[in-house]
């Protein structure tokens, strides 16, 4: 009875490690395989497809602006995320946790809305389209990663070595540098990881907020629209090994756990 | 120099609240306005008419109907199968919890365009899932309605949601504590019964907060059913993204979206409400 039951269980877990890992897999799978229609029997194994995606002009621009929005996203993120986790660890529960409900809206709501509100606001202001409209617009939605994390490490902080150096005389940015830092910073690097894996994979925001430019999700989401380009498969490997290798990164140095 | 606590603690906030207040309470508040505005010649013009809600309830309210309902099989799904997986990596300990946890925690924020046409590929008829099904003898033909369906939506999203629901509900998980559920092992209780009447009914709050992200992100997705739901899945982002690219007509289009954010605030409420009442702790009695 109770080997049949853990044997049920064990099944069930197979299935969805399965029916969780197996797009992903495939999507890899296809990108190094000579069969241009992905499907199966999947030809002999290549580069090819890879070759043909470094050979678009089009892959490098949008991996320049990836790399733009994804860096500039990761470094305000940290800043502005710190900061606020910082105030909020200083607060009392009742404050921290209303502004956390209240920061936090923005990845709780379908990202279209957002999109649409921020593209309408831009243009009856009559900003250009570009890098610069999307940058903060990512902002919104990756800073409450960076707070949550951040905060969460801030809230188990011994705070009594911070009044030891204070009463040894040493300054805010003193004790920030000598004492905060060395503690929290795994921490910082981690939640920055994560934000700068939403930044990067994000498609929609930035599809209606950066007029005619070009990153690599909506590049992918070009490659959708027109007729099949098998490098296509490529193209979502990097993305998917980019934001995945990210996200490993930091889950080991926040040893975030769920 | 020495701040005050308080300035201290506004200063610190002050760069995360700004951008919050311009980049989104702002524009939010500003779609808001214009779901009262209209169009002339193309553009937009302040005004104060409620025609455009009119419109919404006279032409959307089929398609917002049909999104709900889709949006809400997507959530059960997704935070039952959920609640399973949690449950086997809390309580089965099993070879498979440790590594669909790390699958999920290493998934979550990746890869969202890549996943849905990994599974229009998947789903079609010479995908890999109806090539498995006829290879396992379990279908001879393949099964047509898998891409292009209702069906491939709800796949597709409850795929894309999982890990979102995962993590609240295994936190909540964590929080169970172990003394009543060895207590009522040993006055006998089933499995089942101390799910019931201890488990479920404690993490009730990471249950709703799984529960609310798997229904609101599917209800306003667009690219999905773009994608892989066909000519027939129309759901109320595609309808939203159409009004406002494809017509020009902001103000409709608004109109639409926070109508379908008061009906998801709506069937939220509902949702609470109802798993109050199912989950009442039962050792009272």
């Amino acid at each position: 009875m109770a080997a049949k039951a853990q044997a049920a269980w064990t099944a069930f877990g197979a299935a969805v490690l399965v029916f969780m890992l197996s797009p992903l897999v495939l999507v890899v799978f296809f990108s190094l395989a000579e069969n241009a229609n992905a499907t199966f029997p999947p030809g002999g194994a290549t580069l090819h497809w890879y070759g043909v995606l470094f050979d678009n002009a089009d892959f490098w621009k949008a991996l320049g602006n990836s790399a733009i929005v994804t860096l500039s996203v990761g470094l305000v993120s940290m800043i502005a995320g710190t900061l606020a986790a910082m105030a909020l660890a200083r607060s009392g529960p009742k404050l921290a946790n209303g502004v956390i409900a209240l920061i936090t809206l923005p990845i709780m709501l379908p990202p279209l809305v957002l999109a649409l509100a921020l593209a309408t606001g831009y243009s009856s202001l009559g900003l250009p389209l570009g890098l610069s409209t999307v940058i903060p617009s990512h902002l919104v939605f990756t800073q409450p990663f960076v707070i949550l994390v951040v905060y969460a490490q801030m809230a188990g902080f011994n705070m009594a070595i911070v009044d030891s150096a204070r009463d040894l005389g040493a300054g805010s940015w003193t004790i920030f540098r000598t004492v905060i830092l060395p503690i929290i910073r795994p921490t910082l690097i981690g939640a920055t990881l994560m934000a700068m894996a939403v930044s990067l994979d994000d498609f929609i925001i930035t599809y209606f907020t950066i007029g005619g430019g070009m990153t690599l999700p909506t590049m992918i989401w070009g490659m959708l629209r027109k007729a099949l380009d098998p490098s296509i498969n490529a193209l979502g490997s990097l993305v998917l090994v980019a934001t995945i290798g990210t996200s490993l990164i930091a889950l080991r140095l926040t040893r975030y756990r769920g | 120099m020495s701040l005050s606590p308080a300035l201290r603690r506004g200063l610190g906030l002050t760069p995360a609240l700004t951008i919050f207040g311009l980049f989104f309470a702002l524009p939010m508040a500003y779609l808001l306005v214009v779901t009262f505005w209209r169009i002339k010649r193309y553009r937009l013009t302040p005004d104060f008419t409620l025609s455009n809600y009119a419109d919404v309830f006279g032409d959307y309210l089929h398609a917002l109907g049909f999104t709900l309902v889709i949006a809400l099989v997507i959530a059960l799904i997704t935070t039952a199968l959920a609640f399973a997986i949690a449950y086997l990596i809390r309580f089965r300990s099993g070879l498979f919890g440790q590594i669909i946890l790390l699958s999920a925690l290493a998934t979550l924020f990746g890869g969202y365009l890549v996943k849905i046409y990994a599974w229009k590929a998947m789903l079609g008829a010479q995908g890999s899932v109806n090539l498995l099904l006829i290879n396992l003898g379990l279908i001879d033909e393949p099964i047509s309605w898998l891409l292009y369906s209702p069906a491939a939506v709800v796949i597709t999203l409850v795929h894309f949601m999982l890990p979102f629901a995962l993590l609240p509900i295994l936190a909540g998980l964590r929080g169970v504590s172990e003394a009543p559920l060895e207590a009522a092992r040993d006055l006998g209780a089933k499995p089942w019964q101390i799910t019931r009447d201890i488990v479920l009914p404690q993490c009730r709050g990471s249950l709703f907060s799984a529960f609310s992200l798997a229904f609101l992100i599917p209800a306003g997705d667009y690219v999905t059913p773009r994608l892989v739901g066909g000519p027939e899945t129309f759901m109320v982002g595609n309808f939203i993204e159409n009004l406002f690219v494809g017509r020009m007509n902001a103000p409709m289009g608004a109109a639409l979206a926070f109508t379908t954010l008061l009906a998801c605030g709506i069937v939220l409420v509902t949702a609470h409400w109802l798993l109050g009442r199912a989950l009442t702790p039962k050792w009272g009695r």
